[in-house]
């Protein structure tokens, strides 16, 4: 115990004690972090899912129409003029996502599209999924892209269907090809979550900032936020990276 | 000739790509049981003829009927006649994130609605038959280039199909290793499967086929058994190809 009432006796360290028991003890302070955090993984999670789903489906929609065009056209029919339409959709969708700043967004859904909703978490998820699918999409589409023709080929000269072709063959050799791609576009996500306090969630930065309010010193809440996104981020990474090397023993 | 016997007729085939002209009008019927080798000088449209018998190429115009059916018909459904068209190709094109007995398994599976049992007895039959039943469990990426080929082969046949398609089986494959696969091709021959093989192996033609085809700017040129085709050339065209591939 002595040894600690000597450390305390150091002017800069009993500083650094004091600041820390007022940010995170005091009022129990740290809690609020933690809910924080907790609503903000709950924001990336839930729009990570939502991001995977639209991007799926609009990558496949867009490379369908891409590669079936010709054939389509020349057959014409209903199929064609519906797959038309998707795939103006979809690019109407990509252009107004990608074009337009994911904060905007944010403050549309909330004050304007889900104005009867109280949920903020729940706005959140969907305006953060909406914005992040446009990524994706694109990172699904050049996955789509990078898949050897053969594939395609060797599964409809089975007797599948397109989209069968799809399901069972080239989407699991397409996640492959993304898999750097799609953790960089989730760990700017997860980071993209932190506007959220825009909207008055109390996600991780805004409770970081909300202590900040509170104590009156900056330096420990905002560099405890930071140091908590940076180890979530290298966490993921590293767990990417195991998922990758798992995926390539399968086949090697 | 009575239309059972006639498994695929094709009628006027054309096929363009583009201003390209590549099929001028092909004319063939393709009996039960019978192997149809396919020759001719690169680029001269023998590759874009067999992959336009399955709709892998749209035929641009002219028609193609596979057991009666017209299967360039819009109205037909493709998908169900393909399913008994089986297609071996170059590249062998087997499936890298699955194992070799579930390559085979899948399409069964999915779309004959097989049970798993009935699907994977179907296919260690097949492998055992074409001597890769030890390599059941392993990736392609793990097999040489002649069983990859093998398998690809085997895949198509647990399909069961009614004439299988060969698109230049042997190409890709190392010198040492086209005998294993022509060989897995003679005994599927011999059992009296419908082929369609276009290939350069002109010892194969020779020996497997009932008829040679000899395709040249986009029409066949010269057609026959085989000892009339490769002894007895016509066309100036064709004595000119074989002085070429025959040493």
């Amino acid at each position: 115990m002595s040894f600690f009432k000597e450390l305390y006796e150091i002017e800069w360290i009993a500083e650094f004690c004091d600041k820390f028991k007022l940010n995170f003890i005091d009022g129990n302070r740290w809690k609020w972090l933690l809910d924080g955090l907790i609503n903000t993984l709950k924001i990336t999670f839930f729009a990570v899912l939502l991001g995977i789903a639209i991007g799926v489906i609009i990558a496949i929609i867009r490379s369908t129409y891409d590669k079936n065009r010709t054939s389509l056209k020349k057959r014409g029919g209903l199929g064609y003029i519906i797959l038309g339409i998707l795939n103006a959709v979809c690019k109407l969708y990509l252009t107004v996502i990608r074009g337009t700043p994911v904060v905007v967004q944010l403050l549309i859904m909330y004050f304007i599209i889900f104005v009867s909703v109280s949920d903020g978490t729940l706005v959140a998820i969907i305006a953060f999924g909406i914005n992040s699918g446009a990524y994706v999409a694109e990172i699904f589409r050049s996955g789509i892209m990078a898949i050897d023709n053969g594939q395609f080929e060797a599964g409809r000269s089975l007797g599948f269907n397109y989209i069968q072709t799809m399901i069972y063959i080239v989407v699991p050799q397409m996640f492959k090809v993304v898999l750097p791609t799609l953790c960089n576009e989730f760990i700017v996500l997860l980071k993209e979550t932190s506007v959220a306090g825009y909207v008055g969630i109390a996600d991780l930065t805004k409770a970081g900032d909300l202590i900040r309010g509170r104590t009156f010193s900056a330096y420990m809440p905002l560099i405890a936020v930071a140091l908590i996104y940076l180890v979530i981020v290298m966490l993921f990474t590293w767990l990417v990276g195991k998922l990758e090397r798992r995926l390539r023993n399968s086949d090697h | 000739m009575t239309i059972n016997n006639t498994l695929i007729k094709v009628d006027r085939l054309e096929k363009s790509f583009g201003k390209v002209e590549v099929l001028k009008g092909v004319d063939l019927e393709i009996k039960k049981g019978e192997v149809v080798v396919i020759i001719g000088p690169s680029g001269c449209g023998k590759s874009t003829f067999l992959r336009t018998l399955n709709l892998l190429e749209e035929p641009t115009g002219g028609h193609i009927y596979f057991e009666g059916t017209d299967i360039t018909s819009p109205k037909t459904n493709i998908n169900l006649h393909r399913q008994k068209i089986g297609m071996v190709f170059q590249q062998f094109n087997l499936f890298p994130h699955m194992t070799v007995l579930r390559n085979m398994t899948i399409a069964p599976m999915k779309l004959l609605k097989l049970s798993k049992e009935e699907a994977e007895k179907r296919a260690m039959e097949l492998l055992e038959r074409v001597g890769l039943a030890d390599r059941a469990s392993s990736y392609p990426s793990q097999l040489s280039g002649g069983q990859k080929q093998r398998v690809a082969i085997v895949r198509a046949l647990c399909m069961q199909p009614e004439v299988m398609l060969f698109d230049e089986p042997t190409s890709a494959l190392d010198p040492e290793m086209v005998g294993e696969v022509l060989e897995v091709m003679k005994s599927l021959a011999n059992d009296g499967m419908t082929m369609a093989v276009v290939t350069h192996e002109m010892g194969f033609a020779r020996e497997v086929a009932d008829r040679v085809l000899f395709i040249d700017q986009g029409i066949i040129m010269e057609q026959g058994a085989p000892d009339e085709v490769f002894s007895n050339p016509k066309s100036p065209r064709l004595k000119d190809f074989l002085s070429k591939v025959i040493v």
